[in-house]
């Protein structure tokens, strides 16, 4: 190689180009010490890359990234999705990192690696996210802890035994992790009860979300929609919290578990509220150029994304209100209005959540005070939301449930084509943990 | 899968195999089933000289063919030589008598076969019209070989192959068949007819990997047969897309993985199941040219005690949706250069079983199926053939209590179950262009199991 | 800084002076004393004062405080809280150490201070008065940097000697009894506090009051259970309140009932926004989650200098 005196010129940045969702596959959810009781994070995440690799024939491929998740991890696990990827058919010089961001990890996995795929840093990835409830990580407590890491830089015998001796009975007990949130010690049932109660949402307005969730879930099985988003596991071809046949009468029978040391009238049970599940789900993003050279489907082009967050430790807003502000933003980015969107795929954490979200959204003085506008956000088209049924009936393994959503709107995006010479338009919105929210558009192709 | 020769084979087999046990054996009399020479894609073709025993024009024809496959060709029998092959080519018999030198001096060579050795018969049939002599001299021939391959020890098989009207001995089809029979890929084929129908047209064929560039769909294919098949075509060199339930997904997805290949999770009975693997096929490859319909359920029960769902749901399965997804199949104009169809049949469709009145209803009407569609893929160059199994080694086989299982391997020519792969190979077989030219056939795949044909 | 000042040589170590304390206090019962109504006429004084990092770093995990460089507010308390023992245990002081009762803090925390500064710390005790429940003091701590003149934090804490009255104090005409009026709102956090908090707290802080340590360390000093430390509480809640900007602030906490140990506490935590929409103050509550009752109240404000 000669050098060159000439300068090089400056770089001009590459324009940015589409990232289109070619498929999706997840494993049933389970609830939490079922199916998937003894399988670790690790054991479901290759499940659900294997399945996605099998349905897309990409045995043996080289994907430009996978990013994926975990909320409750174990520390063994801190290479997770690159393990995954080892243990998987995919090709094993394929990078990975893990990404964290609480419920919402699935949802900027797909956020993130699109835009490298937009921005022709890559032109495949994997996105996803995993998470046990069954197999989550017991840490030993602070104490003992403490002292093993002493012990760890103890060089001589006699320090050793001099550290181990500052073991009490009280070290020993094990240190389970919560779903409290760290700063303010409630649990995330508690904080949305609190929200559930500013926003004055009735019990029967939650049980029929509820009802509407599994009814949802249970038809699109019923018509074959998931025949291909979904690989079973462990013997779990369906969610398992899905009950098909629940109904209002059922859903009222049952006593509230959230709210109910927090004075406000406790309106949220265990039947409008996700319980703890298992479970893994990818998603397959691509370039057009890769996603035809492989012959591959494309189904949805990932627009935008946007990630807000609230200041709940002081009460100014509800733990899981962070996608009541980051929805206003992105659609003022895009010049779009709530009336622009075919679909609508709000995360259930709580049926509260869903209704809350709305309800603040359709508040004038809200709108007003809060998001800055003239007047109320908006409303939407109930028929739109969660049409194939979302958390509260297939349940919600924290950091898998952002692929599920994207590859179940994908797919509806691609089954309706275009509408009123546009294409099918959805919008997705997740909160999590530490007042974040984070929300994309997509559309449909 | 990657399992070796003795992985899956049964442990009576080993035992009775080896050492003490096969002293044992002897000394019971005990049945000695064999180990048996299974194809491996770089091994010899034969394990020792091939005899071929015949004086017609096509046995001069033939011996020459073989020689150009580098095989170590004998005209005449010398005493003590161990022979891997003796091939009699018996395609200008015009009366039983001439049935007596050739096949008497078959006899003399027959002690001098190596294990896993082959007699392959070249005939003509029987069709009507012929004369009654004519038809006696070859009809004669199905008796020879069903008798010898019971008399045949340590491996060894005896078929056959007939030769349609216009088909030599040393045409393509032919010496396609022949070569199948010969190879380990029809190891426990025994007893059994090919016809080769017309003479096919393929001289220069990749025996290494016969199937490649080929695009290729099989049903069921999560587990068990239809795994096997799955591997056997991708080892010879077909993408295949793998279909099964999605119930079946995870391991679809396994087996679809190992061979590079695409899963497919499909209800077979949905009405659209056809126009969605031809939509898979070619938006995925460009192509489809092989359908292996392997899915299949059994719903046992006495005919006595039949229920609607049981008898309705293995009808559905193993037999309607094969006929609505071959409808589909021939209704598109891109399936039509050289398509192949194979399905799988059972010995239970030819022979009966007790407790199988529905499932046996399904399988001889696959084979019913496959003699009406032949004459519709002939003129496109395709062909529709069936694979019909005997007892084979399988998970489902493995949940059959022990002592009725032990009987069930124990009773063919073989003495023992077949494995998967002995079915997938020769699905394998019918799916290559090699054999052009042989449709409609059923070829059973079971030991020469003692009950049927 | 005066020089009429007691000058202490090093920092006085917490567990003697409560030995002290315990000693004072039993040579009372035995000897009688006199009571005065004098409080000792000058202040004690500490130089050369440097935070015990590890310690410091154990009190931030402990208080849900990222650890930082800079000196939490509480942690400063606890740095200076042996200087304002000393003074409580002298000779001169007027009131019994073991079983005081903290009513509340008021501090300026005026400028930002690193864990590797030395400091200096004066403490004074000011303000006897009558308590209807006894008698009440207030402790002065000033920390400067050690040579420098500017106070960077001051507190004034008050404490209570109940049961004890003096001759010549009254109680007040209509004391305030801020457990009045409370009518608890929706809490923002919950706080479940273990039976061992109040060991945890004294292991980082250094303070091991009794009535702190143990159900029977507690009673021996007549209260029913172990009781949480009030800067304990203190603390959680300007963690949970966060950093103030400017750093300049002040904050103030008013303890109603103790937090018996193991308890859970209900916190409210609510911000007031200044004009240009920046952060003014906050104000903080917190309550027995189950009964209602007040344990505490209080403020975090900018300073505006």
């Amino acid at each position: 190689m000669t050098a060159s005196n000439e300068q090089s010129p400056a770089l001009t940045p590459r324009t940015i180009r589409p990232a289109v969702v070619v498929g999706g596959n997840r494993i049933p959810f389970s609830r939490a010490g079922g199916a998937y009781a003894k399988a670790s994070n690790q054991d479901m995440l290759t499940a659900a890359l294997d399945g996605l690799v099998a349905r897309f024939g990409l045995a043996d491929e080289l994907i430009g990234e996978v990013a994926a998740g975990a909320v409750l991890k174990h520390s063994r696990d801190f290479n997770l999705t690159r393990e995954a990827v080892l243990g998987s058919a995919l090709a094993p010089q394929t990078p990975a990192y893990d990404l964290q961001q609480a419920c919402a990890t699935g949802l900027e996995t797909v956020i993130g690696l699109a835009n490298k795929i937009k921005l022709g840093q890559i032109d495949s990835a994997i996105a996803g996210g995993v998470d046990s409830a069954s197999d989550a990580p017991i840490a030993v407590s602070e104490g003992l802890r403490e002292i093993l890491l002493d012990l760890n830089r103890a060089k001589t015998i006699g320090q050793k035994l001099s550290i181990l001796a500052r073991i009490r009975p009280k070290d020993l007990a094990p240190d389970a992790p919560s779903t409290g949130e760290p700063r303010t010690g409630l649990s995330m049932g508690e904080h949305q009860a609190l929200t559930t109660a500013q926003w004055k949402i009735s019990r029967e307005a939650q049980d029929k979300l509820a009802l509407a969730s599994h009814q949802n879930l249970a038809a699109a099985y019923g018509r074959g929609f998931f025949d291909d988003l979904m690989t079973p596991y462990r013997g779990l071809a369906k969610d398992s919290n899905l009950r098909a046949d629940t109904s209002l009468e059922k859903l009222a029978s049952l006593a509230p578990v959230f709210g109910k040391r927090l004075g406000a009238e406790a309106t949220m049970t265990a039947g409008n509220s996700t319980p703890l599940t298992d479970g893994a789900s990818t998603v397959l993003l691509a370039s057009e150029e890769w996603a035809a050279a492989h012959d591959l489907p494309m189904l949805a082009n990932v627009i935008d994304g946007e990630a807000a967050a609230v200041d709940f430790v002081h009460g100014k807003d509800g733990l899981l209100m962070a996608p009541v502000f980051a929805v206003p933003r992105l659609l003022a980015r895009n010049g779009l209005t709530l009336g622009d969107f075919d679909f609508f795929e709000i995360h259930e954490a709580f049926a509260g959540t869903v209704l809350s979200t709305l309800a603040a959204w359709e508040d004038e003085e809200f709108g007003r005070a809060r998001l800055g506008l003239d007047g109320a956000f908006g409303s939407i088209d109930r028929s739109k939301l969660n049409v194939n049924g979302s958390s509260l009936a297939a349940g919600h393994p924290f950091a898998a449930t952002g692929g599920r959503l994207v590859a179940t709107l994908a797919k509806m995006l691609h089954e309706k084509g275009s509408t009123n010479d546009r294409p099918a338009r959805g919008l997705i919105s997740v909160c999590a943990a530490g007042g974040q929210g984070v929300v994309a558009i997509l559309e449909g192709r | 899968m990657g399992a070796s020769a003795h992985a899956s084979t049964d442990k009576y087999t080993q035992f009775v195999s080896r050492g003490l046990g096969k002293d044992l054996a002897k000394k019971l009399g005990l049945p000695q089933p064999a180990i048996l020479r299974r194809y491996e894609p770089t091994a010899a073709l034969l394990t020792g000289p091939v005899l071929v025993e015949g004086s017609s024009h096509g046995a001069e024809e033939l011996a020459a063919k073989l020689l150009g496959w580098g095989l170590d060709v004998r005209r005449h029998a010398t005493p003590k030589e161990k022979l891997g092959a003796i091939i009699i080519v018996l395609d200008e018999l015009a009366h039983p008598d001439e049935l007596s030198a050739p096949v008497r001096s078959v006899g003399a060579s027959l002690r001098d076969l190596l294990p896993s050795g082959r007699i392959v018969t070249i005939s003509r049939p029987a069709v009507d019209g012929l004369e009654p002599a004519v038809a006696a001299a070859r009809h004669g021939v199905d008796g020879i070989v069903r008798s010898v391959a019971k008399e045949l020890r340590a491996g060894a098989t005896a078929n056959g192959i007939l030769l349609g009207g216009g088909v030599e001995p040393a045409s393509a089809s032919a010496m396609a068949a022949l070569r199948f029979f010969l190879s380990g890929r029809s190891a426990f084929v025994d007893g059994q007819f090919l016809t080769a129908g017309t003479p096919g047209t393929l001289d220069a064929v990749d025996w290494e990997r016969p199937l490649a560039g080929t695009v290729a769909v099989v049903t069921g294919a999560a587990r068990g047969i239809g795994a096997a098949i799955a591997r056997t075509l991708a080892r010879d060199g077909a993408q295949v897309v793998a279909v099964d339930v999605p119930a079946a997904g995870d391991h679809l997805a396994a087996v679809a993985n190992e061979i590079h290949g695409t899963a497919l999770q499909l209800d077979i009975t949905a009405v659209d199941a056809g126009q969605r693997i031809l939509d898979l096929g070619f938006s995925r490859y460009g192509r489809l040219d092989i359908v292996v319909h392997n899915a299949g359920i059994t719903r046992d029960k006495l005919l006595a005690n039949m229920d609607a769902a049981r008898w309705d749901s293995v009808i559905a399965v193993n037999i309607a949706s094969q006929l609505r997804m071959n409808a589909a199949f021939l209704a598109d104009g891109r399936f039509a250069k050289g398509p192949r169809i194979v399905s799988v049949a059972s010995t239970s469709g030819i022979a009966g079983n007790r407790g199988q009145s529905n499932y046996a209803a399904s399988k001889a009407g696959v084979i019913g199926m496959v003699h009406a569609t032949a004459p519709l893929l002939a003129p496109s160059g395709g062909a529709i053939n069936a694979v019909a199994p005997g007892f084979i080694e399988t998970e489902m086989t493995a949940k059959i209590p022990f002592a009725t299982r032990e009987v069930a391997r124990r009773l063919n020519s073989l003495s023992q179950g077949g494995r998967p792969e002995d079915v997938a190979e020769a699905i394998a077989f019918f799916a290559s262009e090699a054999a052009a030219g042989i449709n409609g056939n059923v070829l059973r795949v079971c030991g020469q199991n003692l009950v049927g044909q | 800084m005066t020089r009429d000042d007691y000058q202490l040589a090093e920092m006085p170590s917490l567990a003697k002076l409560y030995l002290n304390a315990a000693a004072t206090a039993a040579r009372t019962r035995v000897l009688g004393s006199t009571p005065s109504v004098d409080l000792p006429p000058r202040a004690t004084e500490v130089h050369g004062v440097l935070a015990d990092i590890a310690k410091m770093t154990e009190y931030q995990h402990l208080v849900g405080k990222a650890a930082r460089d800079i000196i939490p507010s509480g942690y400063l308390h606890s740095m200076a809280f042996p200087v304002a023992m000393s003074v409580m245990v002298r000779e001169d002081f007027p009131l019994p150490l073991l079983g005081m009762i903290h009513l509340r803090n008021q501090v300026e925390h005026l400028a930002p201070v690193q864990f590797s500064m030395p400091l200096s710390i004066r403490s004074w005790a000011r303000n006897l008065a009558g308590h209807r429940a006894g008698t009440q003091v207030e402790l002065v701590v000033e920390i400067r940097g050690d040579g420098g003149t500017d106070v960077l934090w001051r507190g004034v804490s008050t404490y209570l000697a109940k049961g004890v009255y003096l001759p010549g104090l009254d109680k007040p005409a209509s004391a305030p009894d801020i457990r009045e009026d409370f009518q608890a709102p929706n809490p923002t956090g919950i706080w479940s506090l273990g039976v061992d908090a109040g060991r945890a707290y004294a292991a980082v802080s250094g303070d091991f009051n009794p009535i702190h340590l143990s159900v029977f360390t507690a009673k021996a000093l007549g209260m029913r259970r172990s009781i949480a430390h009030g800067m304990y509480l203190a603390a959680r809640v300007l963690a949970d309140v966060g950093s103030p900007k400017p750093e300049g602030f002040s904050w103030d906490i008013s303890f109603a009932a103790p937090v018996f140990l193991p308890g859970t506490v209900a916190v409210r935590i609510a911000d007031t926004t200044a004009a240009d929409g920046s952060w003014a103050s906050s104000t903080f509550a917190g309550w027995n989650a189950r009964t209602g009752r007040k344990h505490f109240s209080g403020s975090v404000a900018t300073l505006v200098s």
